[in-house]
């Protein structure tokens, strides 16, 4: 393959809504694209962590005089080595960075080796033993909510819980009455690995200027700063965080990993960078996964199929610590009811500390969990009725201007039934009968429906703001300082587009400052469906900003003009009146270099009603989803092969319709992988599937052809329309499965993943048992 | 630091395995590297045979195919007497691993891995494959089930290498059958797999069959009474489930990671039973 010559991809002004090649594909293609862990060079050292090994233990004595004595071996810290304080956490500051007294979990660094090499490093911490007494482990929801229980936090003043939450809309024991259907049912979704491409790593040392440079694979740069700093002993601004391109992260990468101990080491590397690299394993062992649960629900519905009340009891395990466990709760609880009206409900959530490896973030925060169980229940009530699935929903979908189950008024874009309605004149919905019978031998065939709503941003008591940043070069160039993280989704390259488009720009004429807290300016984390969204209206402002600075240096240069006679061109602007043009870079050197920086500051408008009605408030803005699936199960091993996938999304207006596609066919396939296949398990506190090899998320020949179909309704908050696209795609696919494999077998799997046992067990249940639910 | 030789020839191989007595020797290294990462242990010297030109060939002789052990798995796909005399062969192969594990791995390789979840096993199985197996100053064949002792343990003495496998033409089989049940599509081990050879009359009647099942025992199971059983009867669902039964109490899986002994051994039965949905046409894989 010949290597463009610059500027050749892309000759056309960019454009909003037409596929733009994304800025980092040739780099990452041909795999010169640096990931955090490949900024290295020189004389470094290696830096590894000692984890604990057991779930729970009094740690009283770490034995490191080996390990010290080991030629190569730089130094081997503990706890006692930790200048500033020994505590992190964005919500509740009680996860050590190295253990003290004690150990919570299994992957619990307990002590740091720096070393000439990896080989040594590895040594070292072989040499490394600890002394601790065994204490009694608590590994379930139920456990941990047991008043005897051991206590996992001795200071937690609510036992092992991290935080429960309750809504109540309505009266919904009176309406449970009123219903004349009444479905209940305990479903149970399993711990999942993010199982991302890069592992967690990054690369510290400290600058001429004694700032501590830690570069990183990170999605909250900004954050980090304020977590690495008291570690340290020192002010934040003495702290910079470089975010280069991830290698993927999907929420595992919301927060600390590598970054304390990295800059801890670099207090005692002698003056050498040090890098940091977690092998699979440890990213298993000692990285976060997405919180298991348990959800007992009862729906309500009207003899029309009118949902009228909603009862659910939801269980998330948090692991040893939470750093988000609570909010993610939360954010599910908010989710319960999915994109439905529903009038009377009545929401409890608990999340609990367990023995358990960390509970974190994970694309979809906490809905997908509820939606898997939601979503059944709507087939269930449907199923009991006699009523359509895809009926239903359209029946009970929410519209502007309708109340939520939280009682929240939504006034803006909803778009939930247009998904379903689109959903309703695809091929592969009105053809769905016909595929079914054309089963072969020992298979059964059947078809799934999901609806899905996501909320975007942060809750309203987080502010969710962002502050964008533009220069045009003194080469001509348009800058963008991007301060927020690009984690594999294409938000960077999106970011390229937007401006390039208000400046009237090509790819050739613009370049990406990715994240760099001394560079850029703080804009939030990338997550929660909210980078594009957030940043690109704060770009747009700061895009604006710089045009008029380019017209007014334009306007000065051609003798009487005005500042409406200018057109933007790629590197030039042109006088239409005069036919004049003049090069950017000709007109970035007679501007000032203040003139040529611009920013622009944008705030997520949140809810002025039910402030209270959630813990840390209620999201405004959704994005909404419709997802369809066929499955055929194989009546003799009870494997389930997807066959076709339609997901219909409502995200706003696209701006990118490449990158679009691929963050919903990614959310999709992490959505089979969590419906189908992956199982985090962990016994008695210890990990039993340590690796790719046990841990089984899917190949491309498990995911099938995926129809990814937007619907697209004009958020008027959004750039140019846009809603949050990175999480919707994720919470459909379990549900639709489920769905459709009850569709298909007459019987329900209640718990996921439904590997080919468990759906092979519950056909020979239903055969046993003559019963079909 | 682990020093790796890579002999020309088996004259070349035999000096270094002398010189090196603690080597281990590996062929497409897929599973001994797997290994040694998870043990973190490697050992000073390993002796690699992809260079071993005596190893590589696959030949026609005089009504057998003999197989080189390093044919590669994707060799072994790409070769038409493969795919010609032994499609129930050709079809494990396509579902090992995935194209850059059946790039390097190799059929000498999966057999002295000995997993009973080795996918090239059971059709070597079933196809009566015997392996050649030398020493510096000579050679022997043993049938493949004897060759095989136990999970990770085979026949194999000091100072002897598996040099490859012979395999008589089977073209008598109307019915070259294999199912692989893994937790995924591909790069999957696994959980039952089950090679069948049948031939049956014009009118349907089972004259031989011949059966092979993976990852339900602790070696490839075999079931001469669930073969003799079916002769007779006509190949379709109430003859394959009678049988059912038999192959039951044959076969003596284990729960592991991936699945439990119950589901293994209802796999075992299940996967015979499909026979029923292939007919009278000759399966080609």
């Amino acid at each position: 393959m010949k290597e463009p010559e610059n500027g050749e991809i892309e000759r056309a002004g960019y454009d909003i809504g037409k596929t733009a090649h994304r800025a980092d594909a040739y780099a990452k293609v041909t795999g010169r694209e640096k990931y955090a862990a490949d900024y290295y060079d020189g004389e470094f050292l290696w830096a590894g962590v000692k984890r604990a090994g057991v779930p729970h233990a009094a740690l009283t004595g770490i034995h490191a005089e080996d390990a010290r004595a080991l030629p190569g071996v730089i130094a081997v810290l503990t706890h006692h080595d930790i200048p500033g304080e020994n505590r992190i956490g964005i919500i509740r500051k009680n996860q050590p960075v190295l253990a003290d007294t004690r150990i919570r979990h299994s992957g619990e660094a307990v002590a740091l080796v720096l070393a000439e090499n990896r080989e040594t490093l590895k040594d070292a911490l072989n040499r490394i033993t600890l002394d601790y007494e065994a204490l009694p482990g608590v590994f379930s929801v139920e456990e941990a909510l047991k008043e005897t229980s051991p206590r996992i936090h001795e200071d937690n003043p609510e036992g092992n819980v991290v935080k429960a939450v309750a809504v109540e809309t309505g009266d919904s024991a009176k309406a449970f009455n009123e219903c004349d259907a009444v479905v209940e049912g305990v479903f149970e979704v399993p711990a999942q690995e993010h199982a991302y491409l890069e592992t967690e790593s990054g690369w510290a040392y400290q600058g001429e200027d004694g700032t501590y440079v830690i570069v990183a694979s990170t999605q909250t740069p900004f954050r980090d700063c304020f977590e690495i700093a008291p570690v340290l002993g020192i002010d934040p601004a003495g702290i910079r965080v470089i975010a280069p391109y991830l290698g993927g992260a999907f929420g595992g990468k919301d927060g600390i990993t590598v970054q304390c101990l990295l800059a801890l080491a670099v207090l005692h590397s002698r003056g050498r960078p040090v890098k940091m690299w977690w092998d699979r394993e440890e990213s298993f062992l000692a990285g976060v996964k997405r919180l298991s649960a348990k959800m007992h629900y009862r729906l309500g519905a009207k003899n029309d199929g009118e949902f009228h009340a909603l009862e659910c009891r939801l269980y998330y395990d948090g692991g040893a610590y939470s750093p988000l466990g609570g909010e993610i709760m939360t954010l599910g609880a908010e989710h319960a009811g999915c994109a439905y009206r529903i009038p009377n409900v009545s929401i409890k959530g608990w999340c609990v500390y367990t023995n358990n490896p960390v509970g974190g973030p994970f694309r979809g925060f906490g809905v997908p969990q509820v939606t898997a169980a939601m979503e059944q229940m709507v087939d269930m009530a449907a199923q009991r009725l006699g009523i359509d699935p895809l009926a239903i929903r359209l029946k009970n979908a929410v519209r502007k201007g309708d109340r939520n189950c939280l009682g929240v008024t939504l006034t803006n874009s909803t778009g939930a039934v247009e998904c379903l309605e689109k959903m309703s004149s695809h091929p592969l919905w009105k053809g769905r009968a016909a595929w079914k019978e054309e089963a072969g031998p020992f298979k059964v065939r059947g078809v799934g429906v999901a609806c899905m709503a996501h909320a975007m941003g942060y809750p309203p008591m987080v502010a969710d703001e962002a502050r964008a940043k533009i220069e045009l070069t003194v080469e001509g160039k348009i800058r963008v300082y991007a301060g927020v993280v690009d984690m594999g989704q294409g938000n960077a390259s999106t970011y390229a587009q937007i401006a390039g488009y208000v400046l009237g720009q090509d790819a050739s004429a613009m370049e990406l400052v990715l994240p760099d807290t001394a560079r850029t300016l703080p804009s939030g984390s990338s997550s929660a469906s909210r980078t594009t969204y957030t940043y690109g209206n704060a770009l747009i402002e700061a895009a604006r900003s710089l045009e008029k600075a380019i017209i007014k240096a334009a306007c000065e240069r051609v003798p009487g003009s005005v500042a409406e006679g200018f057109l933007f061109l790629p590197g030039k602007v042109r006088h239409t009146p005069t036919g004049r043009e003049l090069l950017l870079e000709e007109l970035a050197a007679f501007m000032d270099d203040s003139a040529r920086v611009t920013t622009g500051y944008f705030k997520m408008p949140v809810v002025r009603e039910k402030l209270d009605a959630i813990y840390m408030g209620p999201h405004l803005i959704f994005s909404y989803g419709a997802h369809l699936v066929y499955v055929e199960v194989d009546e003799l091993t009870g494997q389930v092969d997807v066959a076709r996938y339609l997901a219909v999304t409502d995200a706003g207006r696209v701006i990118n319709p490449q990158v679009f596609a691929q963050q919903i066919e990614g959310a999709v396939a992490q959505g089979m992988g969590y419906a189908l296949t992956e199982d985090f398990k962990v016994r008695k506190g210890r990990i039993v599937t340590r690796d790719l090899s046990t841990y089984i998320i899917p190949t491309s020949m498990d995911i099938p052809a995926i129809d990814s179909v937007p619907v697209e309704i004009d958020e008027e908050t959004g750039p140019f329309g846009l809603k949050g696209a990175g999480e919707i795609g994720m919470s459909g696919p379990l549900p639709a499965i489920a769905n459709a494999v009850s569709d298909a077998c007459g019987t329900r799997v209640f718990r996921a993943p439904m590997t080919g046992e468990a759906v092979y067990g519950a056909l020979i249940r239903k055969k046993e048992e003559g019963t079909v639910l | 630091m682990t020093t790796v030789y890579r002999p020309g020839s088996l004259d070349e191989f035999w000096d270094m395995r002398e010189k090196y007595g603690e080597a281990l020797v590996f062929a497409g290294g897929t599973d001994l590297f797997v290994k040694l990462r998870a043990l973190n242990k490697y050992p000073p010297v390993l002796i690699g045979l992809a260079g071993v030109k005596e190893l590589q060939s696959i030949e026609e002789l005089s009504g057998a195919v003999f197989i080189g052990a390093h044919a590669t798995h994707t060799r072994l796909l790409s070769h038409p007497r493969i795919r010609e005399h032994f499609p129930v062969l050709a079809s494990a192969l396509r579902s090992l691993g995935s194209p850059p594990i059946r790039n390097m791995g190799t059929i000498g390789g999966n057999i002295c891995t000995a997993s009973p979840a080795g996918d090239v096993l059971p059709p070597l199985y079933v196809l009566g494959a015997q392996v050649e197996l030398r020493k510096k100053d000579g050679s022997r064949r043993v049938p493949i089930r004897e060759f095989i002792l136990g999970p990770g343990t085979t026949a194999l003495t000091d100072g002897e290498l598996l040099s490859g496998v012979w395999l008589k033409k089977e073209d008598s089989f109307t019915i070259h059958h294999f199912e692989k049940v893994g937790q995924r599509k591909a790069l999957a081990i696994a959980v039952a797999s089950l090679a069948a050879l049948v031939t049956t009359t014009e009118t349907g009647i089972v004259e031989k069959a011949r059966f092979a099942w993976g990852s339900v025992g602790p070696t490839v199971v075999t079931s001469q009474d669930a073969e003799d059983a079916l002769v007779g009867l006509p190949l379709g669902l109430k003859a394959l489930q009678s049988i059912v039964p038999i192959v039951e109490r044959s076969v003596s899986p284990i729960d592991d990671v991936r699945a439990s002994a119950a589901y293994r051994k209802a796999l075992a039965g299940n996967l015979v039973v499909r026979l029923a949905g292939r007919g009278r046409e000759p399966l080609r894989a």
